[in-house]
């Protein structure tokens, strides 16, 4: 629908904004007025040859159908130049003269030649924008349906623990006189959890925030690995006192491109699953890797494993764990749809698979710089926008950089 | 207790209900003296009229910017002050720190969390205003000592060699233990005030740092990263 609305516009130029027509009126003009002017200086140096003259305008056509918006510019221009060629630079000068030998054919041609080329250069133009639009369709169309599955899953994972906190805080008011020490510290110690719980969902929800709606990009600035690691781990840790982690970062010092709250946030969510749900106690490994070109983190856990038919849509956030409405326990669809979201929003990838005694998820993120565009900071820090992309190219060349142990023992 | 043997005085500037109400009613069990304000008009006047000892201050006021609070304070005072804030807006915290304020909290906070960070900032006022009578007292933290007297680090009685950068890094960080350090204020200090805006000599120097004091840089003990703020050292013992 969209696309025949632009595709109708283009073709009647009274319907466009009036600064769009006279843009273009203007550039037509301009660009017959330079191909008379260069029209003339040839005809006075070559007076014999006014083949030259023919070429100019036609040249003149191209550039009007090239830069501006539809077909009726180039068609006015190619009219505009076969009068005014006959009107120039024909015998009798400045008279129009479809009489003299020949020209009637010379007319035609020169009419055919500017109409064809207009509406070809119209028409590839039309098709590349086309195309563009098309392509942005696809992408909204892509990121409508990750926006509906997430809230899908939002909705649906945000009444347990809401359910719970309401039911709890009721029956405390309610039953107040009656409860024993212990029953109310029960519910006021649910009601905790609960919200805890709720917390990190809003996290998560806005962490989603943090990437750039329409280009779904992130402001990546320098970040030091393990510095970001170790935050995730305390923060982690908050949650979760009493599990045993065993944590290893490479010897080397890494600093790599990122958003360092979001990573925090796909290493917390991927932690809290392996807790969560591997229903063992067994400590969880975060191993970190780097083979150069891409920086590997690794969240394993020694539990009951993913189901293999689950591990195909386990990311885009249309799972539900069949149990979770029925126990209280939640689900990870959202969780994981965001980490999906992050990484790739950092040009990484992300996946999950069994091992022999559990599970582990794997996502990577680029060591070296992917590109300029990587680098979109939202407009409310414009002021630091100078700022953190001098430092990115800085780094670019030598964005991983590495001390060895050798050196730091001195 | 302060040394007037007087009970602490703390101003809350906060305009959420519930949130006033919890934290005033953690700091009154803790026997501190507690006056709140709402906006930050209100807060301002207050400061000016109790001279509290310590001001916890939210940086979301309906009435005006929490930044404009913290630099009318600083025309006339030196009170330590606490800035609550959400947590995914790391800009403005190092901005407020920046700007002025000693520390900061991240909402949501437990009552313990915000207690140790009021200890602090107190004690770190309280020394300010010692600074010139006593020297300044080694710092210990589990089995990391930090002599300022000898420039002699240890760790497990065992000399830690830190080159002078690294020396001055870590020193900087055990006076001001257990406050946040932000990057800008670490970097015109080691580095002196024209230094470049790029802050990774700085990260590199840190990274130094915690592979000679530290068991496992990914779990550290002693110093501890605050993603796009700065750095903060453990409370010595």
């Amino acid at each position: 629908m969209h696309l025949s609305l632009q595709h109708l516009k283009s073709h009647f130029p009274g319907r466009e904004a009036p600064g769009s027509f006279i843009k273009n009126a203007l550039l037509t003009a301009l660009i017959l007025i330079i191909a008379t002017v260069i029209a003339f200086w040839f005809f006075r140096m070559v007076p014999e040859n006014s083949a030259n003259v023919a070429l100019v305008y036609i040249t003149a056509l191209v550039l009007t159908a090239r830069f501006t918006d539809g077909y009726l510019y180039g068609i006015a221009a190619s009219l505009v130049s076969v009068v005014g060629i006959n009107y120039l630079f024909t015998y009798p000068y400045f008279q129009v003269n479809f009489t003299l030998t020949g020209y009637p054919v010379t007319f035609l041609f020169t009419l055919i030649i500017s109409l064809v080329v207009s509406t070809m250069t119209s028409r590839i133009k039309e098709q590349a924008d086309a195309l563009v639009e098309r392509e942005k369709l696809l992408m909204d169309a892509e990121k409508e349906k990750m926006r509906a599955n997430l809230l899908r899953s939002v909705s649906h994972d945000l009444r347990t623990p809401l359910t719970g906190i309401i039911g709890n805080s009721s029956t405390y008011i309610d039953n107040y006189q009656s409860l024993t020490e212990e029953e109310k510290m029960d519910l006021v110690s649910h009601i905790r959890e609960d919200s805890n719980w709720l917390l990190n969902m809003v996290e998560n929800l806005l962490s989603v925030t943090r990437i750039h709606q329409n280009s779904m990009k992130i402001a990546t600035s320098m970040e030091s690995v393990e510095e970001m690691v170790s935050e995730a781990i305390i923060r982690f840790r908050k949650r979760y006192p009493q599990t045993e982690l065993s944590v290893q970062v490479p010897e080397d010092f890494l600093m790599i491109p990122m958003d360092a709250i979001l990573i925090e946030q796909v290493i917390i969510n991927l932690l809290e699953n392996a807790v969560v749900h591997s229903g063992s106690n067994l400590p969880v490994e975060l191993t970190v890797t780097c083979d150069g070109t891409q920086v590997f983190f690794c969240v394993r856990d020694y539990g009951k494993g993913i189901p293999p038919e689950r591990l195909e849509n386990l990311f885009d956030g249309s799972y539900f764990h069949p149990e979770s409405s029925t126990d209280g326990h939640r689900g990870m669809g959202i969780g994981l749809s965001i980490c999906k979201t992050i990484i790739t929003a950092h040009n990484g990838t992300i996946h999950a698979d069994n091992h022999s005694k559990g599970c582990q998820f794997v996502f990577t993120l680029p060591a070296m710089q992917a590109g300029p565009a990587n680098q979109v900071l939202p407009a409310s820090q414009a002021g630091s926008l100078v700022n953190a992309e001098s430092v990115v190219q800085e780094n670019s060349a030598e964005s991983l950089i590495s001390i060895k142990k050798e050196e730091t023992n001195e | 207790m302060n040394k007037n043997g007087c009970r602490n005085s703390i101003l809350l500037i906060e305009d959420e209900e519930n949130i006033r109400s919890f934290i005033s009613t953690t700091l009154k069990n803790q026997n501190y003296k507690i006056t709140t304000a709402s906006g930050g008009q209100e807060g301002l006047h207050l400061a000016a009229s109790f001279c509290p000892d310590l001001i916890l201050l939210d940086l979301g006021l309906p009435d005006m910017d929490g930044m404009n609070v913290i630099k009318k304070l600083r025309e006339w005072t030196a009170v330590p002050v606490i800035v609550i804030s959400a947590r995914s807006n790391e800009h403005e915290k190092a901005r407020a720190l920046d700007g002025g304020a000693d520390d900061y909290i991240t909402k949501p906070f437990g009552s313990i969390e915000l207690l140790a960070r009021i200890r602090t900032s107190l004690r770190h006022s309280s020394q300010m205003q010692d600074m010139s009578l006593t020297r300044q007292k080694p710092y210990h933290c589990g089995n990391l000592t930090i002599n300022f007297e000898n420039h002699v680090v240890t760790l497990n009685e065992q000399i830690i060699h830190l080159t002078q950068i690294e020396y001055k890094l870590l020193t900087l960080l055990a006076k001001n233990s257990g406050k946040v350090l932000t990057y800008t204020f670490l970097m015109e200090k080691i580095w002196g005030p024209y230094t470049d805006s790029n802050n990774q000599i700085l990260r590199v120097n840190m990274a130094n740092i915690r592979r000679k004091i530290e068991k496992n840089p990914a779990t550290p003990e002693y110093v501890f990263t605050e993603i796009g703020i700065g750095y903060r050292m453990a409370e010595g013992d």
